[in-house]
């Protein structure tokens, strides 16, 4: 493609640029503070920062599409060196789509349900003035195919819900490069992807940036990806740009304690492989040992379920068929969630469960919890099978000894509950103790997760995720279990809390002897608090082994498939020291 | 999808049992004997009595006179009114006019409430919007047969713009002023569902990606915004016929149109049991077809919808 | 990583770290203990009080309450006291909105027709809103056969066009009881309408807790050992009431003025009582011959503010409790 662009003249350039969003009619209440960058035709740039570090708003402030009372209060942005900040607004509708292109975030809801896939890329290319009718249905397919989506001229008819996540993000791909545009803006365009789809995807627009010499600006939470990604990274925290410069050099040498706070926390990235190691070593010795002293106890106790068998859990051959339902009464076909799945949990260990979306190992935790009924095998929890308690007691035992922890903080906690009444729930549930008693208990538990007491008396809509699910952990050690099942827990969390929860898990592992069952689509996250790994695929398990084995030894090409697709983890050690917090 | 359409038929069939039966025991309430009331202050000669019982089955159990209802109706035989004319024959004649009112109202309704709604949703907080608002409001609070009088006094009779009551012929422009009346109510329900529709679909993502593939705002608008807004307010239209039909008891009275709401209503003060029931009969057939046909066009609508 | 491209710094990208000071680090746990704690209520009457359409439509309610509790204080003439000598007479000292056809003061009877509206409107809201929300809250929570089940019903009810409905069966409740008094007219009325009102309540408590209970917090009650009745009672219901209070709000203005119509058919409330809806039948006569207007204005325009105050009520409350109308 030839294009008359200097290289050396910058494509975009952000200066001083503010960015507020009204609260009420006096108050602005600030989003982006003074953030600059620069970038230059052909290059990769990317913006990296957790959720509310103003990275999408400064992408939206550039194509001036900030939603609702957002507005750009100083500074400016140029494009090939006009300021499009403050130019009029057909000029900026001119610019979109022919000149600076998008690509979402999420591809469930950017693609709009009521049209053909191929009808909406037209669109762009019609509105573009790039081809029209017949011309432009052709190109459509071409777009397509260049997106890397098989069958196009079929797919082009069809409707986006009949697309699957990656396929609508590659039509969205197509859409946003349709007429060509000297600069892409790509907000987190594979966040909601899982891995394995999401490198496929960043591999192909890698290899249309080179094609095509567009340069693009990368919004990510994830630094390993952006690292990998990106020539030229800017960090931003809170609204403000706090490092920026060449992308390996901030990685390996971050001078800023937020970027280092970042490099650390990073499960993909090289400094932690090497601590996270010995540190899980330690813990489950630890663990193991606080366990078999909690099991002689069990053994002993009538009220409680189980032998203190050193195998907590143990399933066998546990298969759910799910009937979906056909178009035509009577008629329905069996779709295998699980199938076949038999694992161990060693008590005061974790056994990690890792797939992706649709390999059924939630289905698996909920047939665990006794929450799904399974369709054949069976669950033994300290050698008593739980698939078939019929007593209410023993029932209400085994909820006592296995807890859960969800995946989405926001949701796991009645909204209407303040965190006492949360907390306090299973206590009451199990008649546990007085009043005064389970006051003294909740405290307890609050301190072990490191909240302060003063949080009692809120509500979880007033605290953070990060809070929220160390409020989730309280309530399901309230009961003191033995076996706590986390399913996507840390999943829904910004890194730097991530690696915050992480730890909490690993510190009241080896405290109170807990086992977990860790439900996780990462695999980054396994290698710090796991010692066993099931890989599942399809309702299959593809692998099982220790957790060194695996990173180390894959056997199976699917295992190893996702191990590559870790972003970042080809990335050269740097000289950081884990741990190095500020 | 015609396995979809039996299995809604099917649930239909209780559905009318249960609403046939309903009536019918609401309509046994009454008090006293409908064939002396049919006659009023005279005696009634005793072998026109029982000729009558035994003509409308009055001494039969009222289960077994449903039943024989029933029977009847799924032949279209819906009985015979105390006047001696056949059920079906006053329902044929009263029923196209009052599918015609509906349809006019509904059709005023739809494209009145959309362009407001449309409108007031874009301007969301401006000076159209609050209007809207206001109005609608207003329109929805006040009863409807009040809205009647003084539409009727003023169009009507003192602008003398449009017919202020309408013939037996019903024509066209008889009923344009009625069919107003009738729609206003929805008017306001339809004008209220566009906006809160459009104002939600203004915030979604995808709106947001049409502009950023450098669609200009009036086609953003069009396909995007409007397209997608119409989904709630199409089904909220569908099962509004229905409902159009029984608030013409109201206006057919006020404007004297000869239709089903009128004869149900002289039917309801006489004790007819045969022809009210008959009306409700088909308005429930009405209410549940049009649910029906409202669903597949929801599915026409939005391609999401699959019928299993 | 890119290799194989320019790694020189260019004009624009060098090298660059914040200042400390200007960029502090905020601990990623801290927690605001200066306010104080809020539930999802306490937030939403908090936003409400701010909201003028609230305040506007809460002052209404709140003199409307006044009225029908003291319609002593704002007038002292007796709204049954008419003298056909007066008929029609336009508005003279101590009457001062004049009177109707039989000669009646229209001002005292706007003042009091609003104790028989309101209770109507009232009474049916709440015995519609209970059994809907009753019926809703168990089809959406159990499923399978209870769902089809009551649904079914619900249907039955649903599928008679309310008015309809409500005509039939108070004309026959109505020449049961030829002399009622006060309580026995009104909840006829209220039995008619909440009869076929309450599966409108229904089909929203169904929805709204059918996606209450899909929410994680439901599935983490259970796990702690809670019962489904537990579970329903405590935590899917009351997460659930937000779109059924909204309605139920709104419903209360729909029934006033169902009333209203039902007295214009001759069906509702007697004519030796004092209603709004009577005085607006009564007075069509003369609005058709086209005299006196004010005879039907003032108690329509008594039925349609209060109408007015609790639909607004409603459109306040619900951008209240929306937690996506709260976003925007």
């Amino acid at each position: 493609m030839s294009r008359d662009l200097n290289p050396d003249q910058p494509l975009l350039e952000v200066k001083d640029l503010h960015v507020g969003f009204a609260a009420d009619k006096k108050t602005v209440v600030p989003a982006v503070i003074g953030a600059n960058l620069t970038v230059y035709p052909g290059q990769t740039v990317a913006i990296v920062g957790e959720s509310g570090s103003g990275k999408s708003t400064t992408a939206h402030a550039i194509i001036d599409l900030l939603p609702g009372t957002g507005r750009i209060t100083g500074g400016q942005i140029l494009f090939e060196g006009q300021d499009i900040a403050h130019a009029k607004k057909s000029d900026i509708v001119a610019l979109r789509g022919s000149s600076i292109g998008l690509v979402p975030q999420d591809p469930m809801s950017n693609l709009n349900p009521l049209w053909r896939v191929g009808t909406q890329i037209k669109e762009s290319l019609e509105a573009n003035g790039v081809a029209k009718g017949k011309a432009a249905d052709a190109r459509v397919v071409e777009l397509l195919e260049e997106a890397g989506l098989p069958d196009a001229a079929r797919r082009a008819q069809q409707y986006p819900h009949e697309f699957s996540g990656g396929m609508r993000q590659r039509a969205l791909i197509a859409m946003g490069l349709a007429a060509r545009p000297k600069l892409l803006i790509a907000d987190e365009p594979t966040s909601a992807l899982d891995v394995t789809v999401q490198k496929q995807i960043l591999d192909h627009l890698d290899r249309l940036t080179d094609e095509l010499g567009f340069a693009v600006l990368l919004i990510t939470h994830d630094l390993g990806l952006a690292a990998e990604r990106a020539d030229h990274l800017v960090v931003m925290y809170r609204g403000q740009v706090v490092e920026s410069g060449p992308a390996l050099e901030i990685l390996q040498d971050p001078q800023h304690p937020y970027s280092k706070r970042l490099v650390s926390s990073a499960p993909s990235l090289a400094s932690q492989r090497l601590s996270s190691v010995q540190a899980r070593a330690e813990v489950r010795e630890q663990a193991v040992q606080t366990a078999a002293e909690i099991a002689a106890e069990v053994a002993t106790h009538d009220d409680e379920l189980g032998e203190g068998r050193g195998t907590i859990i143990e399933a066998k051959d546990l298969t759910k068929v799910f009937k979906i339902r056909g178009s035509r009464p009577g008629q329905s076909t069996d779709f295998t969630a699980v199938d076949q799945v038999s694992f161990q949990l060693e008590r005061g260990t974790t056994t990690a469960i890792v797939g992706e979306s649709g390999s059924g190992k939630s289905t698996v935790a909920r047939m665990v919890l006794g929450l799904l009924d399974a369709t054949s095998g069976s669950v033994e929890f300290d050698g008593v099978d739980i698939t078939t308690l019929r007593k209410k007691e023993q029932q209400l035992a085994l909820r006592r000894q296995m807890q859960p922890v969800f995946q989405n903080p926001y949701a796991s906690l009645d909204p209407m509950y303040s965190i006492y009444r949360s907390i306090e729930e299973p206590l009451r549930l199990h008649g546990v103790g007085t009043a005064k008693e389970r006051e003294t208990k909740i405290r307890d538990l609050l301190d072990k997760v490191s909240l302060p007491a003063s949080v009692m008396t809120r509500y979880p809509n007033e605290l953070s995720g990060g809070q929220r699910q160390r409020v989730a952990i309280a309530r399901a050690l309230a009961l003191d279990p033995e076996v706590v099942i986390c399913d996507e827990a840390v999943s829904a969390l910004d890194v730097l809390v991530q690696a915050q929860i992480l730890t909490l898990l690993n510190e009241l592992q080896s405290e109170l002897g807990l086992s977990y069952l860790f439900i996780t689509h990462d695999l980054a996250v396994v290698r710090q608090i796991a010692d066993h790994v099931l890989v599942m695929q399809n309702g299959k398990v593809v692998e099982q082994s220790t957790v060194s084995e695996v990173f180390e030894n894959p056997r199976e090409d699917y295992t190893r498939m996702l191990l590559d697709a870790i972003p970042g983890g080809s990335i050269p050690l740097g000289v950081v020291e884990a741990g190095d917090d500020v | 999808m015609w396995w979809y359409v039996g299995k809604r038929l099917l649930q239909a069939i209780p559905v009318i049992l249960g609403a046939t039966f309903l009536i019918y025991m609401m309509v046994f309430l009454r008090p006293g004997d409908p064939i002396v009331a049919l006659f009023g202050d005279k005696p009634v000669p005793e072998g026109t009595y029982q000729a009558l019982r035994e003509q409308y089955h009055f001494d039969q159990p009222k289960i077994v006179q449903w039943l024989l209802f029933l029977k009847g109706a799924v032949t279209l035989d819906f009985g015979t009114s105390f006047s001696g004319q056949p059920v079906i024959d006053l329902v044929q004649r009263a029923f196209p006019v009052t599918i015609k009112l509906a349809l006019m109202a509904l059709v005023i309704e739809a494209v009145l409430g959309v362009a407001a709604g449309f409108y007031a949703g874009m301007r969301r907080g401006k000076l159209f919007d609050s209007t809207m608002l206001v109005v609608s409001l207003l329109v929805i609070a006040v009863p409807i047969f009040v809205f009647g009088f003084v539409l009727q006094l003023i169009v009507g009779i003192k602008l003398g713009a449009l017919p202020a009551l309408v013939s037996s012929q019903a024509t066209f422009r008889e009923l344009l002023l009625p069919a107003i009346v009738l729609g206003l109510v929805s008017f306001a329900y339809v004008l209220r569902l566009t906006r809160t529709s459009v104002i939600e679909n203004l915030t979604a993502d995808h709106v947001r990606t049409a502009r950023a593939k450098g669609l200009p705002d009036g086609q953003v608008n069009r396909r995007h915004v409007l397209r997608n807004s119409l989904i709630p307010v199409v089904t909220f239209l569908g099962a509004d016929l229905g409902g159009l039909m029984a608030g013409a008891v109201v206006t057919e009275g006020i404007f004297n149109v000869p239709g089903v709401g009128n004869l149900a209503f002289d039917a309801i003060r006489r004790g007819e049991t045969p022809t009210i029931v008959s009306v409700v009969t088909i308005m429930v057939l009405v209410y549940v077809l049009t649910s029906l046909a409202v669903d597949l066009l929801y599915a026409w609508l939005d391609p999401r919808i699959r019928y299993a | 990583m890119p290799d194989g491209r320019p790694s020189k710094t260019r004009p624009g990208q060098e090298r660059y770290v914040a200042r400390l000071e200007d960029t502090p680090l905020h601990d990623v746990g801290a927690l605001d203990t200066t306010a104080p704690p809020e539930s999802q209520w306490k937030e939403a009457w908090k936003q409400l009080r701010k909201n003028p359409l609230f305040l506007i439509s809460a002052a209404l309610i709140l003199f409307l309450a006044v009225v029908i509790a003291f319609p002593g204080l704002f007038t002292s003439n007796d709204p049954t006291f008419c003298r056909t000598g007066k008929s029609l007479r336009p508005a003279e000292p101590g009457y001062p909105l004049g009177f109707d056809r039989q000669g009646c003061d229209v001002y005292s009877r706007m003042i009091y027709g609003a104790r028989a509206s309101v209770t109507v409107g009232l009474l049916t809201t709440l015995i519609a809103t209970a059994l809907g929300l009753v019926v809703g809250a168990v089809a959406g929570f159990y499923g399978r056969w209870i769902d089809s089940l009551l649904s079914r019903v619900a249907d039955i009810f649903y599928a008679i066009p309310l008015l309809l409905a409500s005509i039939v069966l108070l004309s026959a409740l109505n020449s049961w009881f030829p002399d009622r008094g006060f309580w026995a007219s009104v909840l006829a009325i209220v039995l008619a309408l909440a009869l076929f009102g309450w599966p409108q309540v229904a089909r929203i408590a169904r929805g709204a807790v059918i996606e209450t209970k899909q929410q994680e917090f439901v599935d983490a009650a259970r796990a702690l050992g809670a019962t489904p009745r537990r579970n329903l009672l405590r935590h899917v219901v009351p997460n659930s009431l937000a779109p059924v209070i909204v309605t139920a709000t709104v419903s209360l203005g729909i029934f006033i003025v169902a009333e209203a119509t039902l007295s214009f058919l001759g069906l509702g409330l007697p004519t030796s009582i004092v209603s709004w809806g009577n005085d607006i039948s009564a007075a069509q006569n003369q609005v058709r011959a086209g005299q006196r207007l004010g005879t039907m204005f003032w108690p329509a325009g008594a039925l349609a503010l209060t109408v007015f105050s609790f639909i607004l009520l409603g459109d306040a409350v619900r951008d209240a409790l929306d937690p996506k109308a709260k976003k925007r």
